[in-house]
């Protein structure tokens, strides 16, 4: 009796669990996601769906894209300090125009800008299949974001796929250049119109994000450019795009140059697109740790220790102190040389703000000393920063190279500045149109160009007004005020000095560098794509 | 048990049962004749590992209704065993070689022996067979292993012989009393051997199990589980790069199977499925059990594609009632190191650079941060039971110091099993518990990296306030990059781990009818760890530049397992048959609470979070996560033994996961293997066992999270929505719905011989298989994907390998006993096939930082072997110090004017040896167990960032044999870096002695004493610290052989102990 009651116990509860644990829906283990489906129903989650699209941005200041704007040209340098930053000889290749397919500033620029692109695609799928007035109202926003992302494209890379459709999972192809240029163009053109448009300086409501004028500034790149990307120069409508932005009347040089990148500098009026960094909601703004010494924690009551390393170049530094190349108050003492020795020049605002040189001290004013600087160095243990960089690699002085500082730092600051950084900026836009003027008259003595060049010299530099401009007083002008601003590589392959020799870097074979490669591991995963020429 | 006591009964009955018996066979084996006189009478066979049982007999053997003694007498006659009846049983001994049988008559007893028998560790042996040797004199132990026989005179010989003993002879001599101890025989081909949802008998074992008993595991200083098994297994590498006592054994059987989340062997602890390796004490297991082909992991179906490891604990014996103690004291040092500079090599090095710094001192780091370790380690189990219950409980405690200053762990481990019968044994509970608590000192590796590369001349601690950059710390410290006094980071920062781990496991089975069994189990394991790190103001390493730093991080992962288990045991005539099938739900949950902050108001109160004051700035962070995933399956299996010689066995599974996309969730996973034992078919000389088997099966491999076949959106950040801090919601990853179970399909082929009467045992295994839908984390295009990576189905891997184990009893004598065994396995794992989705290889590795980011170090190519270094080739340098490289057409050229790279070595072994010697002499015993890998190549970061004259600005500068001073270039990759890592270790060496104890009532039943080394010697041409195999990179499978900067070095102890029986 006893066996039959066991039995059937045991026989009954086998089957029982046969019948019923078979279920294996995985939503109900996810316990900290949600699964696409579900989400985008109130208007917070459309918000916070929304925000996904700027998120990425994070990257552009200081990651791949400044890196490869800036360090192929002639005003940025990462030298080899001995055992630091050599990293396989990527920075070195940066800055020599060898750059490779599977160095990681070409990949990194790509990742940033296709991350961008497909949630951009996707936020389009989902807040179109969500079909409220609010899901809808973000579409241009989100279609001007996404043209932007491939306006970068089409300068650092030219011969990019174009995805636009989150539903199609293909492989895709290149497109010319010329088609990624006629689909950035068409978007920004439709799109504009549906955007939002600010009436006064700040806005808070589109603060951090794309409005009317965002698109306008676009354009005004896009056409800026156009004789680069497609051959055909668009200098009217280069001026009509910064004639939008400047008719609007909203928005003005900031009085003081550093008033663009001090730490509160969101309030400036010169900002028609920033990405507002915060050193808490929203990092990754890097200059602190990129570029200070490991000692200067010690001046800013840093919480990191920053690695020494991203510098300017001795030729950019003069461009600013040098009175034949920048005209204006002389005799101050605005550096000292490696020997220690004061330079005096130009004092030019601009120098002071963008550069950190000279002797340093801890924030309580003792002089701060590098007790592993390197013997060769004629300054010795006490740490001064030097415009001069005594060699590229492999022994680069651990104290050489003037630090970049032209986001102003803070005492207690983090390795996330709290700075905003501004993508398009009233006084790049004024310089887009002056330079549209000149190249459309072939006159850059025009008195409308001198003006506008001359009224930002005058407030930002705080020096002496050109009587004459070439294209290459041009170009340096535009480089004090525009420095580390992500735009000198397009501005030298716009002025055809890209390629020229210039410090740390010899004269380019062919100009196959003056679009990027395509990264070897996206060549590796998708067949369907093709190498740029000469790589 | 029941046995035991009819034994017991009808030993009254001496010599008394007149039973007639009829037999007719021809050539018969010894099992056949077993089992007709078996199915005849009331008598049971006892026997000894020397008894074949598959040996065949010639000729015919007639008996009609003939008596049970004349029947015996006839056989032992005629075949070279003789059969005597003792009591209810009939004992089987070989007879000895080149001796007549002299079968003398029982004549004048002269005189009476007494004694007990036990085994190894005092329990008492009952119903051993004791023979007068060359008589049918004999008798069996008691219940409580004693006799009592009547023997012809004092060179009278008792020969002892028991199932799973090493059988023992032993001079009578003038004792009347002798405490005699029997050894395990771990060759015996009787021997039971663990598989899944089962047992089975060695010699019918028709895949690829290896089992290794308690006896053979490794000795010494041994803290970890896989230490136990480490070189004793063919095909199962087990390494740990350096002495780092809280650092984890990588397992890897079998070379790379699986890119899936299981590279690791699936553990299964009585019957625990998924049960951690450690849960159990070293001291607590019994036996191990590895599973090493597809065919006998495929019953695991899921995660069995890199092998099974099944732990059998101890368990309580009836009316036996012991208790054991064992305790060890270690004493551990620092053996290798990475050669540096000394102060004076520095200080000569910076004077002729003029670079550098000499700060006066002389200072050796390493030195200054290890010490001789002592650690010591204390078992106390008890167990025993009645007919009905039996149970084992023990209390492990270790304290295990590291080398390096500040290291170590304190651990606790109970464990309780109960085992209950009733309704006449039909119904049988088990009930185990454990309990582990460990408390870690985890230490900071980069301790190693700075102790190599700290200026020498540097003092310890701050001559003037200038040097103590931390203000307050005392420590000198110097700023640069990645660079920090090693000693104040191990005193002055505190990186602690606290794990609990509870095990419930209960099961009950019951026999329905005979044969017939169910069983269900329930099994519940959670492990907890709570981390906590603190930096203090005072420490440049990392809390000076935050204020005090803080993390604390409170993980848990829990699974479930409830099984249904329905076996059968029976046969039809000369078929045996077995049976398995059932279900199993296994249900995993992970969740986790993490905290990070500075700015502490005081490092007095740094355990309060609430005085950080980052939290209040919003610099301290927070993170929360839980996910978990369910897997369902049915199983079953069916094996089938003709008379002992003819073995096959087939099994499925079928099994589904949560974690694949809707159409992929099930999957299947058979398994077929038979073999064929020759040497009962032909009469083989010397052989008594030459079985060839042959195997096929198909095992799968998960993913490693749960969520990866779903597009999911977490959290992201935050951005400006009107002017608001938004949290950021988007996709996590691609979701990637067409993700289903990787696949590995398996051929073993192999040959088990036992020759010689078992003194030779050896078996050779041979396979091939091909793993199919790699599940890895691949590139892909980006656009049209979300994320540039994806988890994907990618491609195949094909491998093959040969596995040999030997094992000779080189002598076997009264006092003297050597055995000699070793293991040898080889094997290749190639990329055979990679999906075009995923480009043309995958993997790759980064040097790191400083200086080095960008330098990739690993990749696979499809049709490429798994584990390639892929770099620049080094060609020397020019007159100017530079670098030369191969330019990829033979030429030596300038580094930088060149981009060639190829395969330029590969971080996996293509053999692996283990060679253990065994002596024992009187009460002696010896082990000595060598192990070697060869043809790994390893990457020496340690070299590739330090050992180049320019560093010296900063650093030290390593200067093994390699050093070239007249280097004058950048820190650049090459072949340079790149060396070969053979190696022979001699891993362990054990002297231990088992003390007489005399005296009739002794309370101690045996008490040994052992001294073992750990790591005496390392052959090795390789320069870095452990010439050891990594098998991953912070766990990249597809980069082996990076021997990072912070890896800890090499370490040798010494351990004495005692084991003592009560």
């Amino acid at each position: 009796m006893k066996n039959i009651v066991f039995k059937s116990l045991f026989l009954g509860g086998l089957l029982c669990l046969i019948f019923s644990c078979t279920n294996l829906d995985e939503d109900p283990y996810l316990f900290d996601k949600v699964t696409g489906k579900e989400f985008g129903k109130t208007k917070l989650e459309i918000n916070s769906a929304v925000a996904a699209a700027y998120s990425n941005l994070s990257g552009y200041a200081t990651g791949s894209p400044m890196q490869l704007n800036e360090v192929t040209t002639d005003e940025m340098v990462v030298p080899t300090r001995g055992p630091d930053w050599g990293d396989g000889g990527h920075w070195v290749r940066l800055k020599e125009h060898t750059y490779a397919a599977d160095d990681p500033a070409p990949e990194g620029g790509w990742n940033f800008c296709y991350s961008g692109i497909t949630t951009c695609n996707r936020l389009i799928a989902n807040l179109t299949e969500i079909d409220t007035d609010l899901s809808l109202s973000f579409l241009p926003e989100i279609k001007t974001l996404r043209a932007i992302y491939y306006y970068w494209l089409l300068d650092w890379y030219g011969n990019v796929p174009l995805s636009i459709d989150f539903a199609d999972t293909e492989p895709p192809t290149n497109a010319t250049r010329q088609e990624i240029y006629n689909f950035v163009e068409s978007e920004l053109l439709t799109n504009a119109p549906l955007l939002k448009k600010p009436t006064t300086i700040p806005d808070i409501a589109t603060y951090g994000r794309v409005n009317f004028y965002t698109a306008q500034a676009c354009l005004a790149k896009l056409y800026l450019n156009a004789e680069i990307y497609t051959g055909k120069a668009e200098w009217d409508n280069a001026i009509s795009a910064s004639n939008e932005i400047i008719n609007s009347s909203i928005y003005e040089l900031a009085p003081n140059y550093v008033d663009n990148f001090v730490e509160t500098n969101q309030n400036s009026k010169e900002f028609i697109w920033a990405i507002p960094y915060d050193e808490v909601k929203f990092r990754g703004f890097g200059w602190p740790t990129m570029t200070l010494s490991q000692l200067s924690q010690a001046t800013f009551n840093m919480s990191v220790k920053p690695n020494n390393g991203f510098a300017t170049t001795l030729d950019h530094y003069n461009s600013y102190i040098d009175p034949n190349q920048n005209p204006g108050p002389q005799n101050t003492v605005v550096g000292l040389d490696p020997l220690g020795i004061p330079i005096t020049g130009t004092d030019d605002k601009r120098m002071r703000a963008n550069f950190l040189v000279g002797p340093q001290f801890s924030s309580d004013g003792e002089r701060l000393k590098d007790s592993g600087a390197d013997a060769d160095d004629p300054d010795g243990t006490p740490i001064t920063f030097t415009p001069y960089i005594n060699e590229l690699e492999p022994s680069a002085w651990r104290q050489s190279g003037g630090r970049i500082s032209k986001w102003q730092y803070y005492l207690g600051m983090t390795s996330n500045l709290n700075n905003d950084f501004a993508v398009f900026r009233y006084a790049d836009i004024l310089l887009i149109k002056a330079e549209a003027m000149a190249r459309k008259n072939g006159d850059w003595n025009d008195a409308s160009v001198l003006d506008i060049v001359n009224q930002i010299r005058t407030q930002h530099g705080g020096v002496a007004p050109f009587t004459s401009l070439t294209p290459i007083t041009f170009l340096a002008e535009r480089g004090r005020e525009m420095f580390a601003e992500t735009w000198r590589r397009q501005d030298m392959i716009r002025f055809g000095t890209y390629n020229d020799s210039y410090l740390f870097h010899e004269k380019d074979p062919d100009n196959h560098v003056n679009i990027f490669p395509i990264p070897a591991t996206q060549l590796n995963a998708n067949k369907n794509l093709e190498q740029n020429p000469g790589y | 048990m029941r046995q035991l006591l009819l034994t017991l009964f009808f030993s009254l009955n001496f010599f008394g049962n007149p039973q007639e018996i009829s037999l007719e066979l021809t050539n018969p084996t010894l099992k056949q004749v077993i089992n007709i006189i078996e199915s005849q009478s009331e008598y049971k066979f006892a026997y000894g590992s020397n008894v074949t049982l598959s040996s065949k007999f010639s000729g015919k053997y007639i008996y009609q209704n003939q008596s049970l003694e004349k029947i015996l007498k006839g056989l032992s006659d005629r075949t070279p065993y003789s059969f005597a009846i003792l009591g209810n049983n009939i004992a089987i001994t070989p007879d000895t070689k080149g001796e007549e049988d002299p079968m003398p008559q029982a004549s004048v007893q002269q005189a009476t022996v007494r004694g007990t028998v036990t085994d190894q560790n005092g329990n008492p042996l009952p119903s051993v067979t004791i023979l007068e040797k060359g008589t049918n004199n004999g008798v069996l132990t008691d219940f409580d292993g004693n006799f009592s026989i009547e023997v012809a005179s004092n060179e009278s010989v008792l020969v002892l012989t028991y199932v799973g003993m090493r059988t023992v002879e032993q001079v009578v001599d003038t004792n009347t009393t002798i405490d005699i101890q029997m050894a395990e025989d771990a060759q015996s081909l009787d021997e039971v051997m663990v598989v899944g949802y089962g047992t089975q008998r060695k010699k019918t074992i028709t895949s690829a199990i290896t089992n290794i008993d308690a006896e053979e595991f490794n000795k010494g200083n041994i803290n970890n589980v896989a230490q136990l098994l480490q070189g004793k297994v063919a095909g199962l590498s087990i390494s740990r790069a350096g002495g780092n006592p809280n650092g984890d054994f990588n397992i890897r059987l079998r070379g790379l199977s699986t890119l899936g989340s299981g590279t690791q062997p699936l553990v299964v602890v009585d019957g625990q499925v998924g049960a951690d390796l450690n849960s159990i004490d070293p001291n607590d297991i019994k036996s191990i059990d590895v599973l090493k082909d597809a065919s006998s992991a495929a019953i695991y179906g899921t995660r069995g594609s890199a092998g099974v490891i099944i732990v059998t604990t101890k368990k309580g014996r009836p009316g036996i009632s012991t208790m054991n103690y064992n305790g060890s004291v270690s004493i551990e040092n620092g053996v290798r190191f990475t050669e540096h500079m000394s102060a004076d090599e520095y200080r000569n090095l910076i004077g002729n650079l003029g670079t550098g710094t000499d700060f006066g001192g002389n200072t050796d780091w390493y030195d200054e941060i290890t010490r001789t370790a002592i650690s010591h380690q204390q078992n106390l189990s008890f167990s025993g039971g009645n007919d009905n219950t039996t149970y084992n409980a023990s209390l492990n405690y270790r304290n295990n110091k590291g080398i390096a200053i500040t290291t170590g762990f304190e651990q606790l481990n109970g464990r309780f099993h109960l085992t209950h019968r009733a309704l006449e044994n039909k119904l049988v509970f088990n009930v185990q518990l454990i309990s582990t608590t460990r408390e870690s000192d985890l230490g900071y590796e980069s301790a190693f990296q700075y102790a190599t590369i700290y200026n020498p001349t540097s003092p310890v601690y701050a001559l003037n306030p200038e040097q103590d950059l931390a203000g307050g710390g005392g420590y000198f410290e110097v700023s640069a990059q990645d660079y920090s006094n090693p000693v104040a980071v191990l005193k002055q920062n505190t990186n602690n781990l606290k794990l609990k781990r509870l095990n419930f496991t209960g099961s009950v089975e019951y026999e329905i009818i005979d044969g017939l069994k169910i069983l269900t189990r329930y099994a519940r394991q959670s492990t907890s760890t709570f981390g906590t790190t603190f930096s203090p103001k005072t420490a440049w390493y990392s809390g000076f530049s935050r204020n005090g730093y803080s993390t604390k991080s409170d993980d848990e992962g829990i699974t479930q397992l409830y099984e249904n288990v329905l076996s059968y045991d029976g046969n039809i005539s000369d078929l045996d048959i077995s049976a398995v099938a059932g279900y199993s739900y296994q249900d995993f949950i992970y969740n986790g609470f993490n905290a990070d902050g500075g700015n502490f108001v005081t490092d007095l109160s740094a355990e309060d979070f609430s005085t950080a004051q980052d939290f209040q700035n919003g610099l301290g962070t927070i993170g929360s996560y839980k996910n978990g995933s369910r897997l369902v399956a049915f199983f079953g299996r069916v094996g089938l033994n003709y008379n002992d010689y003819a073995f096959f066995s087939a099994s499925l599974r079928r099994e589904g996961s949560t974690q694949f996309g809707p159409e992929n969730k099930w999957g299947y996973f058979p398994a077929v293997s038979s073999g064929l034992d020759f040497s009962k078919i032909f009469n083989i000389p010397s052989f008594n066992l030459l079985k060839v088997r042959g195997s096929f099966g198909i095992t799968g491999a998960l993913p490693p999270s749960s969520g990866l076949s779903q597009l999911t959106y977490n959290g992201r950040g935050n951005y400006l929505i009107n002017g608001t801090w938004t949290t950021t919601y988007g996709p996590n990853q691609n979701g990637n719905p067409e993700l289903k179970w990787e696949r590995k399909s398996e051929y073993d082929f192999g040959v088990d011989f036992a020759a010689f009467e078992s003194r030779l045992n050896g078996t050779i295994d041979y396979y091939t298989r091909k793993t199919s839908d790699l599940i890895f984390n691949v590139t892909v295009p980006s656009p049209p994907a979300l994320f540039n990576r994806a988890w994907r189905n990618v491609g195949d891997l094909k491998s093959s390998g040969i596995e040999l184990a030997l094992s000779y009893k080189v002598l076997e004598g009264n006092d003297f006993n050597w055995t000699t065994s070793g293991n040898f396995s080889h094997n290749k794992t190639e990329l055979s096939r990679l999906d075009p989705s995923a480009g043309s290889y995958i993997g790759e590795s980064n040097l790191g930082s400083p200086g080095q980011n960008a330098t990739l170090l690993t990749r696979t190519y499809a049709g490429g072997e798994v584990g390639t270094f892929f770099q620049s080739v080094y060609r020397g340098v020019d007159e100017n110090g530079k670098f030369l490289f191969d330019d990829g057409e033979g030429n030596a050229v300038l580094a930088t004017e060149t981009n060639y790279k190829t395969a330029i070595g590969n971080g996996l072994p293509k053999f692996e040896l283990g060679w253990t010697n065994t002596f024992f002499y009187k009460r002696f015993d010896l082990n000595i167990f060598l192990r070697g890998s060869f043809g790994h190549d390893l990457i020496n970061t340690q070299r590739a960032f330090f050992e180049n004259p320019s560093v010296a600005s900063v650093y030290n500068v390593v200067n093994t044999k390699y050093y070239n001073p007249n280097l004058n270039d950048a820190q650049l990759f090459s072949s340079y870096y790149v060396e070969n890592g053979d190696f022979v270790k001699l891993d362990n060496a054990t002297l231990g002695y088992n003390f007489i104890i005399s005296g009739e009532n002794n309370s101690i039943k045996s008490l040994r004493a052992f001294i073992s080394g750990n790591n005496l010697f390392t052959i090795t041409g390789y320069t870095g610290a452990d010439p050891e195999v990594r098998y991953s990179d912070n766990g990249n499978i597809l980069a082996p052989g990076i021997d990072r900067r912070s890896s800890w070095v090499l370490t040798r102890s010494f351990t004495l102990g005692i084991n003592i029986s009560l």
